[in-house]
């Protein structure tokens, strides 16, 4: 048997361009698997820091509903409560530092976020690690503790002066201490301004509570507080949650970019399938006659099959760790690019040692069940073929479709294994259904080949006619070895096209989304609320070119007890505006109710979900406890994105019962004839008044920019896919020159020059990646329709055709093809005449 | 060391200008750290429209001097002349479409592309200079060719669904299309059973005799080699004897063994 692994070991290095080209392919495979494995490491610890961030030791965080906040009332119910052993209360404000520094016209800074704590309390359950100064210590004092950043940023020092902007006037509070660099509670933009409880709350003339976060006494199941909780807690609106739920709440936000890494991993290692199931065929084949001799000399079938095994278990091995390596770097560079996944950080991808399992027994599975048909083929040469002149195998030519559904199937149920967690039900769902579709894909291309090679060859018929008979013929002559080479180029181009349609979809609905809801070209947002005392209506519907103002404010609604998103807008102006549709319900009608009073306007997407009609009735719960109910007058389309999804649309009467204190957000309309001039004094004029113009083009070009980030990463990692296909390409030309080398001779005899040999595999291979792209364009059109509509896609924004990664699948699929040809060609357009002709 | 052992009977004699020329011709090979010398100084010309046979055991280099006279390979010195080009002066691509253009070869081992029907595999040479065969003289020739090697009924058919013979007639039929002034057939019967041997020899010889092609055959067999009008011995690398045998209608072989007897054959 050593003698046999001796010869395995030979073979390998018999061929070192091949081995090392299949190599290549699974560590390529291995390496998007690996880094996706490793990117959702760092996602679930960046989650887990900055959920500890957010909660520290707390076991239950009771959040406020709304502007006004938590009572002093709650805040004692809840302290009152069995089992908490620590009540923290906490008040937080966005807010601007300085404004007084800042003359019309300048932009505005970025805002900080201040947070009011009870001192002896809140570091009870969170550290607040300093870096210089000193903790607070009373509730009323005038002190503050600072970022790190932001005290970078505004050059701030211990005993600088702070000015707090409120909605009155300003406070002046003193630095006493700097946060740690990487303290969690300076926030993700590390710009947080602590200060105490009552003096931040005198700061914005304010008496609720943003939030209460509990410690339990030891001992106490949090089961039995919460239950407690809910029992007092009746007079006002709150979220309950404990850090498990905050933790699975951001890791939703990040569960698509999981599940379509996961899928683009199994892609690639799909294609890396093929490349070893090709390459040991090839072995087969070519030393079909030195098999033949052992099994004459009396090696059993298994030793044979040993041979073929013993290769790919060291293809695998080498192949897979380097793709672990590779995979490292991969997610590296992923992080840089990403910057952050859903809601969450990515600082860089984090290496476990169940990572590295995973990935390499991934990579060897794929690897020995690529193996197991070539090995079975080899095992079964009869030991008369040795005897034979002339070497023919149909059952190693025949590529086998069942081989082709069981490694299929050995990628997915391995991949279910591994499956990251974030992505969730919908996601695996999605993913299935996508893997699903790229296989039965895979199994039509061998039944559409005759007629996909015509079409392919179609291009080069004017150019190199003969070339393109001799390439058609040759990629028919075997038709099984062509499909496999053709269905790893389709399913890698298929992912491009998808995820072009995935995204520019994604474009579309956004961009129409945005615009559709919000009735204006340009939207001034604020970070506090503005009441209609403050007059912004006016002051801003009097400068020239404003057509009209429109004040928009989001909030928490507890609907049936349940926390939704909430908008409160003006029917009027969205019905003027005439953008904003209904599925179910008179418009007109319904946008007049919702400034009437007690009625709403529901997102089609929550209607569909929770069975929700025209003429329901809801109970909206107040911040004072008490109930409005809120008649369904309208289905829309679609309304304001909100924090878990759209948002319940109500007027400003019902917003005001329900706590919001006032608008968040100005649609602003120009006047068809407003110029340059009018749109820029109208921008002046907004950051007077602590207001940030963002035109809608602005907000859909970021959305747009975030989307093309997030796109531009998966079409770089799909395209690891068509690279492994390439290598393909390169094994399969070399095994068909390998083969045809007699016949090449008598081309050469009848006259064939040298670079029409090397044109004849070129294009062989360009009509190879012209069905891989026919199929893989068709698949991905498909399979991005599908992709769109299990992801809940909007259907009235048609599904198009992307055409740029159309155009990339094509320029890749057939470029790269013939680029990969190179080799081959070469070798072909070498071939010695005289040896070919007596070649057997 | 010539005799004429017949008086010439055919209507398309070999004229006196010749179309290929060999001088002095050597080739060696690296085996390992010796040097194989598989030609030695060969210097031989043919006449258009002559039927040339090389004769020699295994190894005599007769198939490595056929290489060289028809451009497959080149010679380590001397040069090849063929229709007034000095082949080894010539650039690879120049060389080839020579061949393409003058020359036709048939093989041992049939060698026809197994992707190209018959009729493909003919026009083979047409479709490579980049003409279509499907139309006007070229489909004539074809026609004509197809019923020179019978195989009339069979143009669509695939090697795979041939005999052997019906395969070397295949190439036969590819190798005189371009109506070549040389054709070389190496070992052309070697695969064939004996009666499909001799329609092969007697189609190469109604070629020579009908339309004056001039054939350049290597052969080990007297038998074959007896359907030539001159044989040239070749033994160690060199040319160890020219037989001339004449234009004869019956390709009687006794004669020639005789002589070859004498030369210890």
């Amino acid at each position: 048997m050593r003698g046999l692994h001796a010869l395995a070991w030979r073979g390998l290095r018999a061929r070192t361009l091949r081995s090392v080209l299949t190599m290549s392919g699974v560590a390529l495979g291995v390496a998007v698997l690996f880094a996706g494995i490793a990117t959702d490491a760092g996602i679930e610890a960046s989650v887990d820091r900055t959920v500890e961030g957010l909660v520290g030791r707390a076991d239950l965080r009771v959040a406020a509903f709304g502007e006004a906040g938590l009572s002093p009332a709650t805040v004692e119910a809840i302290s009152a409560t069995p089992g908490v052993a620590v009540a923290a209360p906490a008040f937080e404000r966005r807010t601007y530092l300085g404004l007084d520094r800042f003359g019309p016209g300048d932009a505005l800074p970025a805002p900080v976020t201040v947070v009011g704590i009870d001192p002896s309390a809140e570091l009870r359950l969170h550290d607040l690690t300093l870096a210089s100064g000193a903790h607070l210590t009373r509730l009323d004092e005038p002190s503050a503790l600072v970022g790190a950043t932001l005290a970078r940023s505004d050059d701030l020092v211990l005993g600088s002066e702070l000015t707090i902007q409120g909605p009155a006037a300003p406070t002046t509070v003193r630095v006493v201490g700097i946060l740690a660099e990487d303290d969690p509670y300076a926030g993700p933009t590390g710009r947080a301004v602590v200060m105490p409880l009552t003096t931040a709350q005198a700061a914005f003339d304010a008496s609720g509570f943003t939030r209460v976060d509990v410690g339990i006494a030891p001992g106490t199941a949090p089961s039995v507080v919460v239950e407690a909780l809910e029992g007092s807690l009746l007079e006002e609106p709150y979220v309950l949650s404990s850090p498990r739920e905050l933790g699975l709440a951001m890791r939703a936000s990040t569960g698509d970019f999981a599940a379509t890494t996961a899928l683009i991993a199994a892609v690639a290692l799909f294609a890396g399938a093929f490349l070893i199931f090709n390459t040991l065929s090839m072995t087969v084949v070519e030393r079909v006659r030195e098999l033949g001799l052992l099994r004459a000399a009396g090696a059993t079938r298994s030793q044979v099959a040993s041979f073929i095994l013993v290769q790919a278990v060291v293809i695998g091995a080498v192949g897979s760790t380097i793709g672990i390596v590779s995979g490292i770097a991969l997610a590296t560079g992923m992080a840089a690019w990403i910057g952050t996944v859903g809601d969450v950080a990515l600082p860089g991808p984090v290496v476990t040692p169940e990572g590295v399992l995973a990935a390499f027994a991934m990579g060897m599975a794929v690897t020995l069940a690529a193996a197991l048909e070539p090995a079975r083929q080899a095992g079964r040469i009869p030991p008369v073929e040795a005897l034979k002149s002339r070497m023919d195998l149909p059952a190693a030519r025949r590529a086998r479709l069942r081989w082709l559904v069981a490694v299929f199937l050995l990628v997915g149920v391995f991949g279910l294994l591994i499956w990251p967690r974030a992505a969730g039900d919908a996601g695996l769902i999605r993913a299935l259904a996508v893997y699903a579709a790229l296989l039965v894909v895979a199994l039509c291309v061998p039944f559409l080949l005759p007629f996909l090679t015509r079409v392919a060859g179609l291009p080069f018929i004017p150019v190199a006619r003969l070339e393109e008979r001799l390439a058609r013929a040759s990629v028919l002559r075997d038709r099984g070895r062509a499909a496999m080479t053709v269905s790893a180029l389709t399913v890698g181009l298929a992912m491009i096209v998808a995820l072009g349609g995935v995204g520019q979809h994604a474009r579309a609905a956004a961009g129409a989304w945005i615009a559709d809801v919000v009735p204006g070209d340009v939207l001034l947002t604020s970070i506090f609320p503005r009441t209609v005392d403050e007059g912004l209506d006016d002051i801003l519907s009097e400068l020239p070119g404003v057509a009209s103002i429109s004040p928009i404010a989001s909030f928490d609604l507890a609907i049936d007890g349940v926390r939704v998103d909430g908008a409160a807008m003006v029917g009027s102006d969205l019905a003027s505006d005439g953008r904003f549709h209904l599925v179910s319900g008179e418009r007109s009608a319904a946008l007049a109710a919702i400034d009437a009073g007690g009625s709403v306007i529901v997102p089609a997407t929550v209607a569909e979900r929770d069975g929700l009609a025209v003429g329901d009735e809801l109970d909206g719960t107040t911040t004072n406890g008490s109930v409005v109910v809120l008649r369904i007058v309208g289905i829309a389309e679609r309304t304001l994105p909100g924090d878990g999804g759209e948002a319940f649309v109500v007027g400003w009467p019902d917003a005001a019962q329900l706590g919001v204190a006032g608008a968040d957000a100005y649609a602003v309309r120009f006047a068809p004839d407003a110029d340059a001039a009018a749109r820029e004094t109208l921008a002046d004029e907004a950051r007077s008044l602590a207001l940030d113009p963002v035109p809608l083009g602005r907000i859909q070009g970021v959305i747009g920019a975030a989307l093309d980030r997030v796109f531009g990463l998966f079409d770089a990692l799909a395209l690891v896919a068509i690279v492994v296909a390439a290598l393909g390409i390169v094994n399969t030309l070399t095994m068909n020159v390998f083969e045809r080398v007699r016949e090449i001779g008598v081309l050469r005899a009848a006259g064939m020059t040298r670079r029409q040999v090397w044109r004849s595999v070129v294009v062989e291979a360009g009509v190879t990646g012209g069905i891989g792209a026919i199929c893989g364009i068709a698949a991905g059109l498909l399979i991005g329709a599908l992709m769109v509509v299990l992801a809940g896609g909007r259907p009235d924004v048609a599904i198009g055709v992307p055409w740029l990664s159309v155009a990339v699948a094509l320029v890749f699929g057939i470029g790269l093809a013939m680029l990969a040809a190179a080799y081959p060609a070469r070798l072909a357009a070498r071939v010695s005449i005289v040896r070919a002709v007596g070649y057997e | 060391m010539t005799a004429l052992l017949d008086a010439p009977t055919s209507a398309a004699e070999p004229t006196a200008a010749p179309i290929l020329q060999a001088r002095d011709l050597t080739k060696s090979y690296p085996l390992g750290e010796t040097t194989v010398h598989a030609l030695r100084g060969v210097s031989l010309s043919v006449a258009a429209g002559e039927f040339v046979a090389l004769m020699g055991p295994s190894g005599s280099g007769k198939s490595t001097l056929l290489h060289l006279l028809g451009g497959l390979d080149l010679p380590t010195s001397g040069e090849v002349e063929l229709a007034g080009e000095v082949i080894s002066r010539l650039s690879d691509d120049r060389a080839t479409r020579l061949r393409r253009d003058r020359t036709g070869f048939v093989f041992q081992s049939f060698n026809l592309i197994p992707l190209l029907d018959v009729t493909e595999n003919i026009a083979l040479p047409f479709t490579i200079a980049g003409q279509d065969p499907s139309r006007g003289e070229l489909a004539a020739r074809l026609g004509d060719m197809i019923e020179l090697v019978d195989l009339l009924g069979k143009e669509h058919h695939r090697p795979d669904q041939l005999s052997h013979g019906e395969q070397q007639r295949v190439a036969v039929a590819r190798a005189l299309v371009t109506g070549p002034a040389l054709l070389f057939a190496d070992e052309p019967t070697g695969n064939l059973d004996y009666t499909t041997g001799n329609e092969i020899l007697d189609a190469l010889w109604r070629s020579c005799h009908e339309r004056g092609q001039t054939i350049v055959l290597v052969t080990h067999d007297a038998k074959a080699a007896a359907y030539a009008d001159r044989v040239l011995v070749v033994g160690d690398g060199r040319i160890r004897d020219t037989i001339e045998l004449g234009r004869r209608a019956d390709h009687d072989a006794t004669v020639l063994i005789g002589r070859l007897a004498q030369l210890g054959l």
